[in-house]
This record gives structure tokens, C-alpha cells and sequence, in this order.
């Protein structure tokens, strides 16, 4: 499947700022079910310096850097990737999650997505609401599409009942929140029991497939989780937020613990007073 | 369970002194009891003073005496040469193993895929910085560029190390200081005694900083980077930037730029090549890291880009982790292919499943401590309640993977001065290094502390300790010699002061106004006060008194209940009290003045800051003491104004005048102009008939009774009166002579003529000049005399305006920092 993406953001502020650094997780990581065939970043004003690298996770970034006073700031970033479904192994015979956990803490690809995270502490009652799924000797990929079957059935999908920080425990409270809040809860359930699971920043397709429903969380960033099967299998991703594996209708940008290691877009700024954000992107065949 | 009893550095265990401490002893025991350096308890008490006096023990600033922190015993440690050596060697050796692993773990993670590091030790460790590490490309290097080490010598009599310290190496100014006073106070102790000076390595470590610049940059501009004023090392970090000859810089005053990093003088910016860290490096820059500390921006790109050096370089803190330590031996066979010299004290990390027995079989024999981090104080079971105790002990079994246990030795001991004589108490030695790029060379000294009680031998420097010199002896007739002058390409000659941070500017022109502020109050005051309990008042007297009143409610020193009558003036007096001690007008002008000076305190000399702290004190002592009626008023108004002389005459005397005597200097004619202004116009403001007495006290404002009357005798008319105060420009007091100063400065700051500053200054200065000569004019001086009050008052005003335009134009007062951004994913749904 063929997608073309274009992600803007527009700052406007109250006031010039005077120097901007900006820090992007906007580039399509490429993958071996996802090619990167064109690319593109523009931004209004030009910025001073442009640095590219890579993250420890892997991921592509882009750094900009403004030094003459502006009110708007616009970055554009595009891109044209190829995305092939992935194969899917047999629930059942995926290793029982126990001997996945076991195994996680030794492993240098796993471990650090089993342990908590800046925005994800341990959380009692997120590993609770888990374990329903994870029954003992339970193969572990049976427990995984289980749980994220669930979610969206005992969460609401609401957008504005929270914000960019809010805690699992609220949206546990709650029981509503977006795409965010409900990977967030996969992840820090699922690390609860020991298991391994990455925050994964990326797009889904907007438009329903015949006679399917609508994807909710469309036409703009979307997350979902990544979950770890074992050595054999490894990593497998999942969308809570629309219960379904992720085969070739998302998109990857990038993946980390939780939302603060791959945030699409975020900045310092001096001076400026207050600002507005608006985002368009679109995700359309390509 | 017996423990063996610790070894005594000095005795050995047939009771005999060892060689090496009989010339210490005996240059001890020559202190005679009664001469100038007489005795131990003496020499200790003197050392003190010393301290105290230098402020090193007053870490944080302000006026209020700190609590007694850092101390120096009189007794030094001494450590034979060939011992030093040793330790020197294995030191050298773990340092090159830390920054393998540091390379290692930010780099290809080859230790994790060989499975030598178990990844829960290096992704649980708050102290991994991801940002400093790129999948794609190994870090700059060396990570490490200075280390320091807490040995123990256990009671086997080895020494080994109780905790690296890779992340900044603190401490080590201390042990200069502690070199330094014990020099100064007992001269005598170092007299035939082979110690090796400390001085040359500074000398090599500020060479091998000047290497690490990037490549093809002659002289390259090194700077200390300090969290500021308020950080509990402020003290040190002063001291090191001086030994190191380097800027000492906060966040605020750096600016990444192009891949680069600068420092923001007034000048403009200034490149600075390598930055001697002395901050975690979470708080380095806040686009990378986060949270809302001022940090720099784009710092780590530049880092990554090779745009600065960075030392040590931020994340270097991981290999603290005591759960690593347990690692080390295999490490070194691992990346350096030799047995590690100098081992740890035993340190286990309790995923071990037997490590983790043994310990909970006895767990009182050892140290337990948070695996990931190595600065944490430690849990000592032994010292517990039985309640803590047990529940700390369920919390390790139930999470041994955060835990690591260190065996709890008990140090050697070493003589400490205790009354008169010597008593032992246990000690702990820190040993410093630094790398050139080739080899690791040792600081030949060191810092011999006493571990708290309380805290035991593991944490952070504390804020206060006991502490010892650390002589490093030379082999007998070894010649001491430091290495060669760095090669460095010829300076160009500078004579502008421009270079140095617009923050150090903009804190001495506040040093300056705050000042002669304290200074105008106590006059203000003194002047009231002068005619208060002299009897009845006379009209004239009263009318007097009112405009000094008006002046008093101007600078905010009373309030207007407070305005005295003739029959009683204590109300007023408790008034001027309230106005000097804790909370006061002025008492808070004596803090401020406290803080700016410790702000600037890298800019003085030791004898300046002594000036410039220590009478300030003793001010303060005399306002807070119990009250003291008139005189005691008097005598505190006196000791304010003869501080105020000695930092005017000091800075005068000691500091180069286009450096940050321009800016100290004009900050405290700012700050005068404005109140000469402000003041005439109360003195003017009365009657017409009244005017002689607004005149003499105009005069007296103006400390210029004497200069008027040694020029027209007895007679007092408004026009020659007016001159002497307003226009006449070599009265030091006056209005004309503050304004002038104020134009040079600014000319001499900028270095030329264009300064837009210049033309308000010198409308002020013609405005000035008019007035006397207008009065001289008019039919009715003294009608025309009372008519310059509003014209003063509004001067005030424009004085005001021009002190606003220089401090826009040279202290670049930045707009705080905000984090955008974080559009988030489903946030704009629906």
C-alpha cells in the first residue's frame, strides 16, 4: 500500500520570538514493511541551522534553529512511503507471557520497554485491568489482541477530557481519553505484568474501508502500542484505539516509552507571550 | 560478631609511628603552646577564622552567619610517595575502563550484546541520557576528561574505592582551599617537608581543556559552567574557574548559535570552545530534556556536532551506578585485556540471586544502596530501627534488582585536633584526576574527610564535613617539577573591557546603585536624626525636618506615622530600628548588596571580597544587636557610611576601569544623580521665605556646608548655593559632577562616541548647568530658586529613564523561556 503524507504545523504568537529551537519526530521511519520513497521538510520562516541525526530509539530528527524574530512558524513535512502487511503468527503458538516477561528483562532489544517510563509509572491498577487478559501459561499474543479488543470497548474514545500529561490513573478513572490515553494504558498495563511494549507515533488512513467503520483518531497523528513476542516473533503493533492489529493502513514515524521520546513536534521558545497551535495533516493513497 | 579494628594511618600495629608522619609530628610539636601559632586547639581555632573570614564556610550568600560547614583539622594526611603511586596507577587504570564503558553504553552497546552489562543496569538508571546517545553514531570522545574516587583503606590496610565520581569530580576546590589557609596560617608546618605542590596540575588540566577545543583553534576560550549563585559548591566553582583561568558562566549567558556555542558579553557573542561542567546534565538544555530549568537551547547539538566540548560530557554519570560497580573486574578483562588494579570495596547487585542471600542472611555487615544510583546516601541496616529496618529489608527482597550492597568497612582512622591534643577518627580520601588526551595524571593531593554519622561514607559531598589537607610526599631529593607552559598562538592586545558576560555587568551596576543607596539612606538618616533631641525646634528647624521626612517617605525608610514632633522623637527612632533590622528597608538593601557581591565574586580579589563581605557583616551584627536609643542609632549610621567609603575606595583603588569598574561605577552615579534630584527638590520645595533654610540644607544633602563657606563666608544666597550643588562639575556630591561621570562611562564602555545613549545624558548635564545661572538671573532668586522643585522631581524621572535605556542596552534582559509545541496525538480530534 502506497500513502502520501503531509503533516503541517502553524504557530502563531501573541508576540515576535526573538530565537526558536524546535525538535521534530516528523520523518517516516523506514522499516522492513515500511519504504521511504520521498520526503520532504519546508519551513516559513527558513531557519538558521538545520541538524539531522538519529535518537537512541533509532528514529529520525530534525532540529531547527531560529534566530530572527517571527509570529508564525510554519513547518511542513511530506513524505511518500510504501507499506506491506505484515504476517501475523499464530496466536496460539506464541510462547506462554510468562516465559516472555521472564525473558524480557535480559534481552537488550526488550528490557527497556518493560521497565516504567517518565510518563508511565507503575500502576496497580492498570496491571489489574490487564491480567484479566493474561490468564497463567496464557500464549502471549492470545492475551495481547485480548486486551486490545477491550479497551475500546470499556473506554470511550472522547476527545478534550484530557491533555498531553494526563496519568493512566485518570484515564483508568475516567474511563475515557484518545488514542494517546489509550496507549498509554496498554503499555503501562502490559509493562505491569513485565511485558514489553513501545509508544508508537505515527498516521492511520483516514477514509473507511467498504461497508467498514469509521477509524476514529483520523487526519491527524495517531499512536498505538508495539508489543514484544518473544525472540522468535518479536514485535508485534497494535491499535487500541481502533482494536485491530496494525497490518498496512498506519503509517510509522517512530517509536519510544511513551509520548515524551517521540513527540512529532516541540520547541523552546524566547519570548513570543501566548501562541496558537494549528495541525492538518492528511494521509490519502498514493 | 567482633569487628577487626580499623587501621591507624599513623600508628602502626606494634604502636609505633610510621616513618612517614614523624617529620609531621614533630613540625606539630614544635607549634610552641604560647607563641603566634601557639598550639593545636589554637591552630584549629585559627583556621576557622580563616575560613570564615574567606567564606568559603558561608556557601550560601547573604549576610546571615551558615551554619559551621567545611573545616580544615590542622593535622594534614600525609600519603608516602610510592603509595600515591599506586593508588595513582589504579586510579589512571579505572578511569580508562569508565570511559570504555561510558563509549560503550552511549555508543554501539556492545556490552549489552555480549551480554556483559544485563540491560536493566543501564535502561533502569535515571542517569542514561538518552538525548546524548544516537543509534547511528558513537559520542564524542572522551566521555570522561576528569574522574574522582572515595577510597577507604579497609582492615586488611588497602585502600579501595567506595564510589566513582564521573559525573563532575567535586571536591577538588576544596582541597586547594584547604592547602591554600593551612599554608597561610601554619607556614611553619610545611617548613622541611617534602610535599608536592598542587599548582602544576592545574596547570596540566588547563591545558589539556585548551586541547580538547575543536580542532585548528588557537586559544581557544574555556569556561566553568555554574548553576549560579545559589548552588552549595558556588564557593568551588569560583575557586576552580580562577585556578583554571577561565570564564565562570551561567546558562543564562550562553547561547547556541549555527551549531555553536557563544557567551553573551557586551561585546556581542564571544565563542566558547569547552565548557567545564558543573551541572547535571539534565539541566544542560531544556529543548532535549525537558522541564522548565533555564539550561541552553541547542547546546546539545552543538555538543553532538563537535561545535563545543563538553566535560565531563553529559550522561557520564551512569557509570556511578553501584550495580555496575559489581561488574568492573570482568569489565576490565573485557575492554582493557588486564586485571582491574584497584578494586572496589565488595559491591554486589542484588539480582544475584546468592549476592542477595548472603545479604539478608547478615545484613548489618553492609551498605545497601539504590543499584542505579551512586550519589544516593546508603541504608545501614545496623543503624536502623528494627522497624526500618524490617521494612526496608522486605523491600529488598521483594525488589533486589533495584538494590546494591556494598560491605560496610569501617574506615582507617587518622589524629584530629580535639581540645588540645590528638584523638582518631575515621577518614575517607577523595583523589582527583584529569586526562590530556594520552594518559591520566593524579591531583597530588586530595580531600581527607570524616564521613558523617548519620549519612555514612556514601553521597554527595555534604554541605558541611571535617576535612583534612592531603600531603602527597616526594621521594627523598625527587625533584619536583610541573609540566611546560601550554603552547598557545600570541593574544592581541586588549584594552576594552567589553568581553565579559553582560550578567556580571548588569550585577555590578546593581552592586553600584544598591550601594549608594544604603549609603544615601544612612546619610538621609543621620542628617534627621542630627536634629532630633537638641530641644525645641525652631520654625525654621521644623521645616527643615519635614523635607527630611519627605526624603525618609521617598526611599520608603518610614512611613508617615512615623514624622517626629518636638516633644518626643522614639517613635521616629523605633521607626529608623525597623528600618535596619531583618525585614527592613535598608536590611534588605544590606542582603541584596550580599548576594551581588557573592554573584560577582569571581571579578574580586580575595582582599576585595573580604572588603567588600566582612564590615557588612558586622554592620548587620550592630543593626540587629538589642536597641541602643540615639547613639546606638548613630554608630550604625556610622558603619554604613564607612563600608560604603571602603567599597568605593577599594573598587577605585583594585579594578581596571574599563572592565567592571564602568559599570559599578555607574550604577552608583545613577543611583546618586537620581537621589540628589529627588532630595533638592524636597529641599527646595518649601516657601520662598523659608528658602535659606532649604538652602543650608541643600548643602548638607550635598555634604558641601564646608567647600560653601570656605567660598562665600557667612553669606547663603540661592544662585552661588544652587551652583556648588547642581552645576558646579567638581563637586563629588553634586548633581553636575554625577552626570558627567555618567556620560564618560558610557563613552568608555562603548568604546566611541555613537552610544545612543550619549545625547540624553548630555541634555541632562545642559539642563543642570541652566538652572543655577536662571536663578542668578531672576529679579527674585529665591522665588526663582523654590521654582526648580518640579523641575528636579522630574529630573528624577528622566534619570530614571536613561538607568532603563542602559540596562536594555547592555544586560540583554531575555524573555523567559517557554516549551511549545506538543500537539498531541488525538488531542485535535473532533
Amino acid at each position: 500500500m502506497m500513502w502520501h503524507v503531509r503533516h503541517a504545523t502553524t504557530y502563531r504568537y501573541a508576540e515576535p520570538v526573538d530565537i526558536a529551537t524546535h525538535l521534530l519526530h516528523l520523518a517516516p521511519r523506514p522499516l522492513p514493511h515500511q519504504r521511504v520513497l520521498a520526503e520532504s521538510l519546508t519551513c516559513q520562516p527558513e531557519p538558521a541551522r538545520v541538524a539531522t541525526g538519529t535518537d537512541h530509539f533509532g528514529n529520525r530528527v530534525a532540529w531547527l534553529f531560529l534566530d530572527r524574530p517571527h509570529s508564525v512558524f510554519e513547518v511542513v513535512a511530506e513524505a511518500t512511503v510504501e507499506v506491506t502487511a505484515r504476517a501475523l503468527p499464530d496466536p496460539a503458538a506464541t510462547p506462554p507471557w510468562e516465559t516472555v516477561a521472564e525473558r524480557a528483562s535480559r534481552e537488550p532489544e526488550a528490557a527497556e520497554f518493560a521497565l516504567p517510563s517518565p510518563m508511565l509509572p507503575p500502576e496497580a491498577e492498570a496491571t489489574a485491568y490487564a491480567a484479566a487478559s493474561f490468564r497463567p501459561g496464557q500464549p502471549v499474543l492470545e492475551g495481547l489482541l485480548d486486551l486490545t479488543a477491550r479497551i475500546p470497548r470499556d473506554f470511550a474514545f472522547r476527545p478534550g477530557v484530557t491533555g498531553i500529561a494526563t496519568p493512566v490513573a485518570q484515564v483508568l478513572a475516567q474511563r475515557a481519553g484518545v488514542c494517546q490515553d489509550f496507549t498509554h494504558l496498554m503499555l503501562c498495563a502490559l509493562r505491569g505484568l513485565g511485558l514489553p511494549a513501545r509508544y508508537v507515533s505515527g498516521y492511520i488512513r483516514t477514509l473507511p474501508p467498504p461497508g467498514g467503520a469509521s477509524l476514529m483518531g483520523a487526519d491527524q497523528s495517531h499512536a498505538w502500542v508495539s508489543a514484544w513476542l518473544g525472540l522468535e516473533h518479536g514485535w508485534v503493533d497494535l491499535d487500541p484505539t481502533n482494536a485491530l492489529v496494525v497490518r498496512d493502513e498506519h503509517v510509522t514515524l517512530g517509536w519510544g516509552r511513551d509520548f515524551h521520546d517521540i513527540s512529532p513536534l516541540r520547541g523552546i521558545i524566547l519570548g513570543g507571550g501566548r501562541h496558537s497551535l494549528r495541525v492538518e495533516v492528511d494521509l490519502a493513497p498514493g | 560478631m567482633i569487628q577487626p579494628s580499623p587501621p591507624d594511618e599513623m600508628v602502626d600495629g606494634r604502636g609505633q609511628v610510621r616513618p612517614h608522619w614523624r617529620r609531621v609530628l614533630a613540625a606539630l610539636s614544635d607549634l610552641p603552646p604560647d607563641s603566634a601559632e601557639g598550639g593545636l586547639g589554637e591552630a584549629a581555632r585559627r583556621l576557622d577564622r580563616a575560613f570564615e573570614e574567606e567564606g568559603a564556610t558561608s556557601l550560601l550568600p547573604g549576610l546571615r552567619r551558615a551554619e559551621p560547614s567545611w573545616r580544615c583539622d590542622p593535622v594534614p594526611l600525609p600519603l608516602p610517595a610510592a603509595e600515591f603511586a599506586t593508588l595513582a596507577e589504579g586510579l589512571a587504570q579505572r578511569a580508562r575502563l569508565l570511559d570504555a564503558v561510558l563509549a560503550d553504553l552511549y555508543g554501539e552497546q556492545r556490552l549489552l550484546a555480549g551480554r556483559l552489562v544485563p540491560p536493566e543496569l543501564l535502561f533502569a538508571n535515571p542517569a542514561f541520557l538518552r538525548p546524548c546517545r544516537s543509534a547511528a553514531a558513537p559520542p564524542p570522545r572522551p566521555m570522561l576528561q576528569t574522574y574522582a574516587a572515595d577510597l577507604l583503606r579497609g582492615p586488611d590496610g588497602c585502600w579501595r574505592v567506595l564510589a566513582d565520581r564521573t559525573s563532575r569530580a567535586a571536591g577538588i576546590g576544596h582541597a586547594q582551599e584547604n592547602r591554600r589557609m593551612l599554608g597561610r596560617v601554619l607556614p611553619h608546618l610545611f617548613q622541611s617537608q617534602q610535599v608536592r605542590p598542587l599548582r602544576p596540575f592545574f596547570d596540566l588540566w588547563q591545558d589539556a581543556l585548551q586541547r580538547l577545543a575543536p580542532p585548528r583553534q588557537e586559544n581557544a576560550a574555556i569556561a566553568l559552567l555554574t548553576p549560579g549563585v545559589q548552588h552549595p559548591l558556588w564557593f568551588e566553582h569560583v575557586l576552580l574557574a580562577r585556578e583554571l583561568s577561565c570564564a565562570l558562566v551561567e546558562p543564562g549567558d550562553l547561547a547556541a548559535r549555527g551549531g555553536a556555542v557563544f557567551l553573551k558579553t557586551l561585546k556581542g557573542l564571544q565563542p566558547v570552545h569547552v565548557l567545564l561542567r558543573r551541572m547535571d546534565g539534565r539541566l544542560l538544555d531544556p529543548l532535549e530534556f525537558g522541564g522548565h530549568e533555564p539550561g541552553v537551547p541547542g547546546l546539545l547539538d552543538a555538543w553532538r556536532h563537535g561545535g563545543v566540548r563538553v566535560v565531563n560530557a553529559p550522561g557520564c554519570g551512569l557509570a556511578e551506578a553501584p550495580g555496575l560497580t559489581a561488574l568492573l573486574p570482568r569489565l576490565c578483562e573485557h575492554l582493557l585485556g588486564e586485571p582491574l588494579r584497584l578494586p572496589s570495596v565488595e559491591t554486589h547487585w542484588l539480582a544475584d540471586p546468592d549476592a542477595l542471600a548472603a545479604v539478608l542472611r547478615n545484613p548489618d555487615a553492609w551498605l545497601l544502596r539504590p543499584a542505579a544510583d551512586g550519589i544516593a546516601p546508603a541504608w545501614r541496616p545496623g543503624r536502623m530501627t528494627p522497624a526500618q529496618r524490617e521494612t526496608l529489608l522486605a523491600r529488598v527482597a521483594a525488589q533486589p534488582r533495584a538494590f546494591a550492597a556494598t560491605r560496610d568497612l569501617p574506615p582507617s582512622v587518622a589524629p584530629f585536633v580535639e581540645g588540645g591534643g590528638l584523638a582518631p577518627r575515621p577518614v575517607l580520601l577523595r583523589l582527583f584526576l584529569a586526562q590530556d588526551g594520552a594518559a591520566w595524571s593524579a591531583f597530588p593531593g586530595g580531600l581527607a574527610r570524616v564521613p558523617d554519622e548519620a549519612t555514612g561514607p556514601i553521597g554527595r559531598l555534604p554541605r558541611q564535613a571535617l576535612s583534612k589537607d592531603v600531603w602527597v610526599l616526594s621521594e627523598e631529593g625527587g625533584r619536583i617539577q610541573g609540566p611546560g607552559a601550554p603552547r598557545q598562538a600570541p593574544l592581541p592586545i586588549r584594552r576594552a573591557g567589553g568581553d565579559f558576560p553582560s550578567r556580571v555587568a548588569d550585577n555590578l551596576f546593581w552592586l553600584g546603585r544598591y550601594v549608594e543607596r544604603m549609603e544615601g539612606a544612612a546619610r538621609l538618616m543621620r542628617a534627621a536624626l542630627a536634629r532630633l533631641d537638641r530641644g525645641p525646634l525652631l520654625p525654621r528647624e521644623m521645616a527643615e525636618l519635614a523635607a527630611l521626612f519627605t526624603g525618609l517617605r521617598h526611599a520608603g525608610l518610614v512611613m508617615p506615622e512615623d514624622m517626629p514632633n518636638t516633644a518626643a522623637s522614639s517613635a521616629f527612632q523605633a521607626a529608623l530600628w525597623r528600618t535596619l533590622r531583618e525585614g527592613g528597608t535598608v536590611a534588605r538593601l544590606f542582603d541584596e548588596i550580599g548576594r551581588l557581591v557573592e554573584a560577582v565574586r569571581d571579578r574580586l580579589t580575595g582582599d576585595m571580597h573580604t572588603l567588600f563581605t566582612l564590615p557588612l557583616r558586622a554592620v548587620r551584627v550592630q543593626a540587629d544587636a538589642p536597641q541602643l536609643g540615639l547613639q546606638g542609632l548613630e554608630a550604625v549610621l556610622g558603619s554604613v557610611l564607612r563600608y560604603s567609603a571602603g567599597v568605593a575606595g577599594a573598587a577605585a583603588e583594585n579594578m581596571v576601569r574599563a572592565g567592571g569598574f564602568a559599570f559599578l561605577d555607574l550604577g552608583r552615579r545613577v543611583e546618586r544623580a537620581q537621589s540628589i534630584a529627588a532630595q533638592l527638590g524636597f529641599a527646595l520645595g518649601q516657601s520662598a521665605s523659608r528658602i535659606e533654610g532649604g538652602l543650608r540644607l541643600a548643602l548638607e544633602l550635598c555634604d558641601s556646608v564646608i567647600t560653601y563657606r570656605s567660598r562665600y563666608l557667612g553669606t547663603l544666597q540661592p544662585a552661588p548655593a544652587l551652583d556648588l550643588v547642581l552645576a558646579e562639575p567638581g563637586n563629588p556630591r553634586g548633581l553636575a559632577f554625577q552626570l558627567h561621570a555618567i556620560r564618560d562611562l558610557l563613552r568608555s564602555v562603548d568604546g566611541g562616541s555613537e552610544c545612543e545613549l550619549l545625547p540624553p545624558a548630555e541634555a541632562l548635564i545642559a539642563t543642570v548647568e541652566a538652572m543655577p545661572a536662571a536663578v542668578l538671573a531672576a529679579p527674585d532668586q529665591a522665588a526663582a530658586a523654590v521654582a526648580l522643585a518640579p523641575r528636579l522631581a522630574a529630573m528624577e524621572g528622566e534619570i530614571a529613564v536613561l538607568s532603563d535605556a542602559i540596562t536594555r542596552r547592555y544586560f540583554a534582559l531575555l524573555p523567559p523561556i517557554q516549551q511549545i509545541g506538543q500537539e498531541y496525538p488525538g488531542g485535535g480530534a473532533g
